[in-house]
C-alpha cells in the first residue's frame, strides 16, 4: 500500500465518520478546532482506523499525539511501515 | 401544590410523524401491524408482525446529538422537537435550571445492543467497539440524547418501568412540578421494535401466535373473545408539562391539565400485574385528584390483548367504574408501543377530549366473558370528555395511572 492509498484511505474515514466534506480535510487542519472533532470523535476515528487497517492502534502510543489530520497520516505511515518491516523481518527469522 | 398543565405534545408512531398523523391513524380506525420480517429475524421466533414506524430523516439533528443516538433515542428526540416546537417555549425557558428532561424506555436501544455484542462476540476483543455504543445502549439513552440536544439544565430522569416507563416518566414530572421542584418538564417515552424485546413476550406466551403472522391487521384484539397475545409496536411520545403559573405568564395554549396520579406494585408476580392492586392503583390516583370515579368520562385502558393482562384490568375496571364509564384501549391498531405507550395514548386522549370524540377498540368484535360488564366502545364515539384516566401497567407488577382533566381557570 503507498502513500497515497493510506491517505486516501484515512480520508474515507473522516468522510464516514464525521460526515465531512472531503475538500476540507487537509494536512494542517486541526481535528478539534477546524474539523469539529472531539475527544469521543477520536476514540470512532481510532475504531474506525483499525476496522480498515487492521491494526489494534491502542497499542502505539503515538496514536495519542495526533493533532491535525496530517499527523494522522504520518503516524499512520509510520506504524503500517512498522509493521511491515516486523512482518519481514520475522520472515527472514523462520528462513534462517 | 401547584397546578400542572399540559402545553405540548410530540408523537411518533406507526402512523406517522406528528400529533396530526396519530389522530387520523386513529379516526380512520387503521392498524399500524404489519409483517417485519427484516426485524424480527431471530431464530426460533415465531411472531414476525410489529407495528413499525415508517423511515425518517434522522439528519434534521446535528451530528454532535445524532452520533450517540440509537433508534429508540432518534424515536424519543423527534418527538421532542415536535414538543418543543408545540409547546412555543423559547430556548431560553426549555434550557432554563427549573426545566426538566424525564424520559424513559424499557431498555437501551435493542438494536445497538444486538450490535455492540455482536462485534464483541465476532472479534472477540473490546478495541472496535465504537465509544458511542454506550450511550445508545444505556438505560437512560433516551432522557440523556434528548436533554443534550434540547440543552436542558434541570433535572434529567429516566424511570424505566418495562411498559410503564413514560407513564412514570409523566407522573414523576407531574410531581416535581406540583411540588415546586420544576417550572417545566419534557416527559415520556420511546420505544423500538426489536427481536429481543418481541422475544421477551413470547417466551412467556404472552406474544401474539406465529399463526397471526398472516393476517397483521387483526393480530392484536383488546379485550376480545379471540385475543391471544400483544403486537410489539414502536414510536415515541412527549409531553409538555408546565406549571399553571409559568404556563399563564407566557400565556401559552393549555391542552389538559394533570390532577392525580399514582404508581404501585401488585407485590404477587414477576410479569404480571392483579386486579386488587390495578383497582387499588387507580382509586389511589383518583383520591389524588380528589375526583370520584362517577366524574370520569373516559377511561383509557392498557389493553394489550394478553389473556391474563386484559381480564385483571376489566376485573378492576367492573369493581371502580361499573358498566357505565367508557373504555377503549388504542393497543389494537397501534400494537403495544410498550416503553412509550403511555406518553403516546395520553396524546391520543386529549387530543380526543379535545376534539369530542372516543376513538374505538380496534378488533375488539366481541368483549370476552372475563372483560365483560364494561361499557366497551367499539365503534367511534362522540362524547364530551372533561376527565379520563389513562392506565399503564408492566413487568414487575407495576402500575401506574394518571388523572387529566380539561383545563378550567
Amino acid at each position: 500500500m503507498t502513500d497515497c492509498d493510506i491517505r486516501s484511505k484515512i480520508k474515507e474515514v473522516f468522510v464516514k465518520n464525521f460526515e465531512l466534506d472531503e475538500n476540507k480535510i487537509q494536512d494542517d487542519k486541526l481535528l478539534f478546532d477546524d474539523l469539529g472533532l472531539d475527544s469521543l470523535d477520536i476514540v470512532d476515528l481510532i475504531v474506525g482506523l483499525q476496522r480498515v487497517f487492521k491494526i489494534d492502534l491502542r497499542k502505539y502510543s503515538e496514536i495519542k499525539s495526533i493533532r491535525t489530520f496530517g499527523d494522522v497520516c504520518n503516524v499512520m505511515n509510520k506504524i503500517i511501515n512498522e509493521q511491515k518491516t516486523d512482518g519481514m523481518n520475522k520472515t527472514s527469522d523462520e528462513q534462517k | 401544590m401547584r397546578r400542572v398543565v399540559i402545553t405540548g405534545y410530540g408523537v411518533n408512531s406507526s402512523f406517522g410523524f406528528g400529533a396530526d398523523s396519530l389522530q387520523k391513524g386513529l379516526e380512520q380506525n387503521r392498524s399500524g401491524i404489519r409483517r417485519a420480517d427484516e426485524l424480527l429475524e431471530c431464530g426460533g421466533l415465531q411472531c414476525k408482525i410489529a407495528a413499525c414506524v415508517g423511515e425518517y430523516n434522522i439528519n434534521v439533528i446535528p451530528r454532535q446529538y445524532r452520533r450517540s443516538m440509537g433508534r429508540v433515542a432518534h424515536l424519543g428526540a423527534l418527538a421532542a422537537l415536535e414538543a418543543v416546537e408545540h409547546c412555543g417555549a423559547t430556548p431560553a425557558m426549555i434550557s432554563a435550571p427549573r426545566t426538566g428532561c424525564i424520559m424513559s424506555s424499557t431498555m437501551g436501544s435493542a438494536s445497538e445492543l444486538h450490535a455492540t455484542f455482536d462485534t464483541i462476540f465476532t472479534e472477540k476483543s473490546m478495541s472496535s467497539v465504537s465509544g458511542m455504543q454506550f450511550f445508545k445502549c444505556a438505560s437512560h439513552t433516551v432522557a440523556m440524547n434528548v436533554a443534550q440536544m434540547l440543552g436542558i439544565h434541570g433535572s434529567v430522569l429516566s424511570p424505566s418501568a418495562a411498559c410503564a416507563s413514560s407513564m412514570q416518566a409523566i407522573g414523576l414530572g407531574f410531581q416535581l412540578i406540583r411540588g415546586g421542584i420544576l417550572d417545566m418538564a419534557l416527559c415520556g417515552g420511546a420505544e423500538e421494535v426489536n427481536s429481543m424485546v418481541v422475544g421477551s413476550f413470547e417466551s412467556i406466551f404472552a406474544a401474539a401466535p406465529g399463526a397471526r403472522n398472516d393476517n397483521p391487521e387483526t393480530a392484536s384484539r383488546p379485550f376480545d373473545l379471540q385475543r391471544d397475545g400483544l403486537v410489539c409496536g414502536e414510536g415515541a411520545g412527549v409531553i409538555v408539562l408546565e406549571s399553571l403559573d409559568s404556563a399563564l405568564a407566557r400565556n401559552a395554549a393549555i391542552f389538559g391539565e394533570v390532577v392525580g396520579y399514582n404508581t404501585s406494585a401488585s407485590g404477587s408476580h414477576i410479569s404480571q400485574s392483579d386486579s386488587t392492586s390495578i383497582r387499588d392503583c387507580i382509586n389511589a390516583a383518583l383520591c389524588d385528584a380528589n375526583i370520584s370515579s362517577r366524574e370520569i368520562d373516559y377511561v383509557s385502558a392498557h389493553a394489550t390483548g394478553t389473556v391474563q393482562g386484559d381480564a385483571s384490568e376489566a376485573d378492576a375496571l367492573c369493581q371502580v367504574f361499573g358498566g357505565n364509564t367508557p373504555v377503549s384501549s388504542l393497543k389494537g391498531g397501534l400494537g403495544h408501543t410498550m416503553g412509550a405507550s403511555g406518553a403516546i395514548e395520553l396524546a391520543a386522549c386529549l387530543m380526543m377530549m379535545r376534539d369530542g370524540v372516543i376513538y374505538p377498540t380496534r378488533n375488539l368484535e366481541q368483549p370476552a366473558e372475563d372483560c365483560s360488564g364494561l361499557n366497551h366502545i367499539q365503534q367511534q364515539t362522540s362524547a364530551e370528555i372533561n376527565c379520563f384516566i389513562k392506565n399503564c401497567f408492566a413487568f414487575g407488577g407495576i402500575n401506574a395511572v394518571l388523572v387529566c382533566r380539561r383545563f378550567n381557570a
